[in-house]
């Protein structure tokens, strides 16, 4: 259970580091490292080269915005969870945050590295989907801005290039929309069998996001039937296309009761 | 001697452990923390697959690498080993064909471990696919193929019925049959297993660190496998982090290592990494038990018939497979706490191309417990009648002790319905009943199992081999203090405490003064280890025989020296005095110099020293623990999750060495009957591939599933020396029980009855919406 | 593949002391801390982040050291077991451990320590439901939590009074 060899660079400016992504073959970025390292000691990612990001400034910023906080890809997961600004502008995505894995993986892992691992299964990237989240991308060339929802592109895949760097994230105030979050896990802490984020605004109208069931982030929009029964149909008939691999008709399942518990998050006025 | 002079000061008190303050401190050591310079690291190529004839195997690229010293297949380590019993032999290195995924093909050595694994990957091995045998009904009939050529995949058949049987059977006014089954499961202790072999070219002696449970065994093994005198090889066993019974076996490894130290001439040193271990440390609990119960209105069993099915694996362990000593267990122990006369038993156990099973704490007792209460809740349910008196109207009672049961096993007295009252007391179960059906009207589905054990312990006969007995070598040193030694094997049960407790209470001395080692062959006393609960029970009985022969002759020697009769002197606070007259005495540290020292002062024909080794075997081929645990269990019909709200231990294991630790041992197995019953699980796919090789495969039980757990004890003494039962796998053999009987009561209402574990949450869903 | 594997030279502040030590840029944190620096406290159990045996404190937070490399940990304060042991005897929460019967095999308790003296640092006045959630990611077989969380609760009792 030991990586193979790698060269190893730690820039300290965004321009070395975007400089480095464009001359080094094979290489990958590492930030937090807590999806990639695992995989290296699998030797199942065998990168030629690393480039850390951890040494350069001010990606680890929260920012409040014009339009809602700009939150740099260096934000821990924990501090993510715990920051004031996160937890008054979009209470929905620190509680996301707080379920990423355990307390010494979210001391580490970074938002920027969990969004561009892109694992199905996880929080932050259908945090970002159901937030109508901006990614801010930087390569050599200069910036450009990818909406989370068409950066997802399937399993473990997004629309990043490979010498491009996921800079921060611009997560819009949400006014109007009440959110909700749920996950099913077999013990906390663990990859989420089935979940779901909720937004519901003015009529019942508004979307489910879910993850864990399909190669990434799904999202749906629906007018939340007002009936259980009603809305649990709902539910379902939008989740039935998904394939979640493994004990498929269960996690479509707890895909439906995941939505639900998350609407009811959110009409309870917590979102 | 007076009734104050036998009370023991440390024996049965909550004495903190000895050994804490190393662990604490991380000065520990570990295999893995001990350097010795210049050693090789080793990393295997194992096989990728299931069953496969071994083309070729191409080290050329592997040994080009720079720090790559050799690397071994088995034309260079051409040890076999022969398991007599079983009749099959196991290559330590794959000849010819592969047998399980995991299984080991090549052995790179290098000069450190990343170096080690970048060679092992660039060994190329072809292989030639042959079909795997993964079905154990289809196995049974040689299908599709024989895992060993020269052996029928059934390589174990046994029956045993009682001579009433047929009768009792055929007369029954009521019957009910099940099929329980256990889905493979292997101990994961946290600390992977490891070995470290280093030759001495002084002495041409070999010494061999290893995390294992035997020390004695291992040499034995070893030195039979290398052709070597026992008394050329050393085994050290150094701290060890958790054994469970895996660390019991001798595994392929150990002889590779121990033959590359002396091949090549370095130590040489390997670490599994935890997919190693689950991929090819015992597996165990893969077992099918098809049970017949024949009972009467009032609830009375009257007969049991189970047969069962068990996988091996592709290999016996040495001496041991886990198949047969599950299967065995199970059976010895499925009547249970219960007066059921009659019983009919087959067991066929087969090869197959998974990883060897062998044991697991508790080995076929969860399983055993799981069956027998199990058919106690479905007669109850068949009846219904309440779970708890169906156990009264079954229950051996105290006027049958000993109770020789069905199976062959005489029980020695216990506490069996006593422990369910209390138990049912603690949690004030007709309260809980009431609530349970309030719960039910809100949606919530709440339910109370209760899995009523016996625990064979200290056997005659075990995984740690035939050696009924223990030895303690017991010294006083000449300044007092007292150095003892056993060949036992802790991995983190507190031996140093427990042993300490009982020889300091034999000599009036402090807890503290008493140094307890063990693992070393060098100078530890030939013993059988630690496993199938014995150490307690049979090492403590010789560490209170020794105490007892070493306090003798501090008494004569007082005696002698202070011009008083032996009757009168007694051992307190580190002096032997006068009793009654404290101030005529002598200090310890006085006689024991004068013992060594000073030899001119002891009595007549007295020998020098102050030193014994004593061996102790107990009565009983076995002496019997009891209890009983009841769970209370929450399931989320919607999600298939459940969770334990509330659980009760009430345990019986005779006299207690130290409370503190003995509850230690049961929050322990609780937590891993609760990862038994409801998330470990090692699965293969079709192909025979093991799709768990990570721990976020296999599931853990974290410190959010195990709940608060209320500990009781009653204390029947056993009749062994001290009252001792053993215990360390009782808390493993009720829980998984307790947990799948929970989940049946609370999922009563439609009509779930758990007969396989782990329980997974897809499958309620499944049950709950489609009533099966 | 040569060039690749070529050594580097790093400065570590462990425990508060400076180490200098060359290594190769793949190797984990956990292997040169106890391997290079012979700081064996803490334990390797799985290498999958999941265990938590290897924990370590880096800059005051628990943070895996089998998830890290150790060229990464240049310029940050990694603090191990040893780290958090006197000079003789016990610390209070070692000591509550110990009055508690909060280990048994030893090998998960060095990830224990550090995780639970990072939460009573950070909240010494911490719920059972919060000591239990601070110490998800370390995984015990031997004791079935109830002492280590006993001992964490009693510690910061302790710390208060």
């Amino acid at each position: 259970m030991k990586p193979v060899a790698f060269s190893y660079h730690r820039p300290r400016t965004l321009d070395e580091a975007l400089a480095l992504l464009r001359s080094e073959p094979d290489c990958k970025v590492i930030a937090g490292g807590q999806s990639l390292i695992p995989l290296m000691n699998f030797r199942l990612s065998r990168p030629g080269a690393l480039v850390d990001i951890n040494e350069i400034e001010g990606l680890n910023r929260v920012e409040k915005t014009d339009g809602g906080l700009r939150i740099g890809a260096l934000v821990r997961h924990q501090a993510l969870a715990e920051h004031p600004l996160v937890r008054e502008v979009c209470p929905v995505l620190a509680e996301a945050a707080g379920h990423v894995g355990h307390w010494a993986i979210r001391n580490r892992g970074s938002l920027g590295g969990s969004l561009a691992h892109a694992d199905p299964a996880a929080e932050l990237p259908a945090a970002m989907v159901a937030l109508d989240a901006r990614f801010e991308v930087a390569s050599a060339d200069g910036v450009r801005q990818v909406p989370a929802r068409s950066f997802f592109l399937g399993y473990l895949m997004t629309d990043l290039a490979p010498d491009e760097l996921l800079v921060a994230v611009h997560v819009p105030a949400q006014t109007g929309r009440a959110f909700g979050f749920h996950e099913f896990a077999r013990r906390p802490g663990d990859f989420a069998l089935a979940g779901a984020f909720a937004e519901v605004g003015p009529g019942g109208a508004g979307a489910v996001t879910w993850f864990g069931v399909s190669g990434g982030p799904e999202r749906c929009e629906l007018t939340f039937p007002e009936d259980a029964a009603a809305r649990e149909a709902a539910f379902a008939a939008l989740v039935e296309p998904f394939d979640p691999g493994q004990d498929a008709p269960y996690r479509r399942h707890l895909a439906v009761q995941a939505a639900e518990r998350a609407y009811q998050q959110a009409v309870g006025g917590r979102g | 001697m007076t009734a104050e002079m036998l009370k023991p000061k440390f024996t049965g008190a909550r004495v903190s452990r000895l050994e804490d303050a190393r662990l604490l401190r991380g000065q520990a050591r570990y295999v893995d923390d001990i350097a010795v310079p210049g050693t090789l690291e080793v990393a295997f190529v194992r096989s990728n697959r299931a069953a496969a004839r071994i083309v070729s195997i191409d080290p050329s690229a592997a040994l080009r690498l720079p720090g790559v010293r050799a690397v071994w297949t088995f034309a260079d380590c051409p040890i076999t080993i022969k398991n007599r019993g079983f009749q099959v032999e196991q290559p330590v290195l794959a000849k010819d064909e592969v047998r399980f995924v995991g299984e080991l093909v090549a052995a790179v050595f290098a000069e450190d471990r990343y170096t080690a694994e970048d060679a092992a990957e660039l060994v190329q091995v072809k292989y030639e696919a042959l079909p795997p045998v993964l079905d154990t009904r289809a196995a049974l009939t040689d299908a599709p193929r024989r895992v060993h050529a020269e052996r029928p995949n059934r390589f174990y058949h046994k029956v045993h019925e009682t001579d009433g049987f047929q009768q009792a059977f055929a007369n029954a006014p009521r019957k009910l049959s099940l099929t329980f089954r256990t889905n493979r499961q292997t101990g994961a202790a946290l600390e992977t297993r490891a070995c470290l072999a280093m030759p001495d070219p002084a002495s041409g002696r070999l010494t061999v660190y290893a995390t294992h449970q035997s020390p004695h065994n291992l040499r034995a093994q070893l030195a039979r496998l290398l052709d070597l005198p026992e008394n050329q090889v050393r085994v050290v066993v150094p701290e060890v982090g958790g054994g469970f019974g895996i660390k019991a076996m001798f595994y392929p490894e150990y002889a590779i290592l121990a033959d590359a130290a002396r091949k090549l001439g370095r130590p040489v040193k390997w670490v599994s990494d935890r997919t190693e271990c689950l991929l090819a440390d015992a597996h165990a609990r893969d077992a099918v038990h098809e049970l017949e119960v024949a009972f009467d209105e009032t609830g009375r069993i009257l007969a049991l018939r189970d047969h069962v099915y068990g996988d091996a694996g592709a290999y016996p362990f040495l001496g041991y497979s886990g198949a047969v000593g599950e299967a065995g267990w199970a059976t010895d122990m499925l009547t249970g706490p219960y007066k059921i006369p009659e019983v009919s038993i087959e067991i066929d156990c087969v090869f197959s191309n998974r990883a060897p099973t062998g044991p697991y704490r508790g080995v076929g007792g969860p399983i055993g417990a799981q069956v027998h209460e199990g058919a106690v809740d479905a007669v109850a349910r068949a009846l219904g009648m309440d779970p708890a008196e169906v156990r009264r109207v079954n229950f051996i009672g105290p006027q049958d002790f000993p109770y020789e049961t069905p199976t062959g096993g005489v029980y020695d007295p216990g506490s069996y319905r006593e422990s369910m009252e209390r138990a049912l007391a603690l949690v004030d179960y007709e309260r809980f009943r009431r609530q349970q059906a309030e719960w039910r009207k809100q949606g919530r589905y709440v339910g109370v199992g209760m899995c009523c054990f016996v625990e064979p312990s200290a056997f005659a006969e075990s995984e740690a081999g035939s050696i009924p007995y223990e030895a303690a070598s017991v010294r006083m040193e000449p300044n007092g203090t007292v150095t003892a030694s056993f060949g036992l094997g802790p991995t983190g049960q507190g031996h140093e405490t427990t042993m300490a407790q009982l020889i300091a209470d034999q000599l009036g001395i402090d807890v503290r003064d008493v140094v307890v080692l063990h693992g070393d062959t060098d100078s530890a006393p030939f013993g059988g280890g630690t496993g199938g609960s014995r150490s307690g029970t049979i090492g403590g009985g010789a560490a209170i025989r020794a105490g007892q022969t070493l306090r003798a002759k501090l008494v004569k020697m007082a005696a002698h020296l202070l011009e008083a009769s032996e009757e009168d002197i007694e051992l307190v606070e580190g002096r032997a005095q006068v009793a009654g007259v404290p101030a005529r005495g002598l200090t310890l540290r006085e006689l024991a110099r004068i013992a060594y020292t000073d030899i001119g002062r002891l009595p007549e024909g007295m020998t020098p020293g102050l030193e014994v080794l004593v061996r102790y075997q107990p009565p009983l081929a076995a002496t019997y623990s009891n209890g009983i645990h009841l769970a209370v269990v929450e399931v989320d019909i919607r999600t298939g999750l459940v969770r334990v709200l509330d659980y009760i231990v009430v345990n019986d294991c005779g006299r207690l060495i130290n409370p503190m630790i003995v509850e230690g041992q049961i929050h322990g197995g609780v937590a891993q009957g609760i990862g038994s019953a409801l998330l470990e699980e090692l699965r293969y796919d079709g192909d025979g591939q093991l799709v768990t090789t990570s721990l976020m495969d296999y599931l853990l039980p974290t410190s959010h599933d195990v709940p608060r757990i209320r500990v009781e004890h009653l204390e029947t003494p056993s009749a062994s020396e001290g009252g001792f039962k053993g215990m360390g796998e009782g808390s493993l053999i009720g829980a998984p029980g307790a947990i799948a009987n929970a989940v049946s009561d609370a999922l009563a209402p439609f009509g779930v009855f758990i007969t396989e574990l782990p329980i997974r949450p897809q499958d309620i869903v499944h049950w709950v919406q489609t009533g099966a | 593949m040569s060039e690749v594997q070529t050594k580097v030279r790093i400065r570590l502040r462990v425990n508060g002391a400076e180490h200098e030590v060359d290594v190769e840029p793949r190797w984990l944190l956990s292997d040169v801390l106890r391997h290079q620096l012979g700081l064996t406290g803490t334990h390797v159990g799985c290498e999958q982040g999941v265990c938590g045996a290897c924990t370590v404190l880096v800059d005051g937070r628990p943070e895996r050291s089998c998830l890290m490399f150790a060229v990464q940990a240049e310029g940050h304060e990694v603090t191990t077991v040893e780290g958090l042991t006197p000079a003789e005897g016990l610390s209070p929460l070692q000591a509550a451990f110990q009055a508690h019967h909060a280990l048994q095999c030893g090998f998960c308790t060095p990830g224990m320590l550090v995780t639970a003296e990072a939460l009573l640092r950070e909240n010494p006045n911490p719920t059972e439901e919060q000591v239990r959630e601070a110490l998800s990611g370390n995984v015990c077989r031997c004791t079935g939590y109830q002492f280590i969380v006993d001992a964490v609760l009693a510690a910061a009792r302790e710390g208060r009074s």
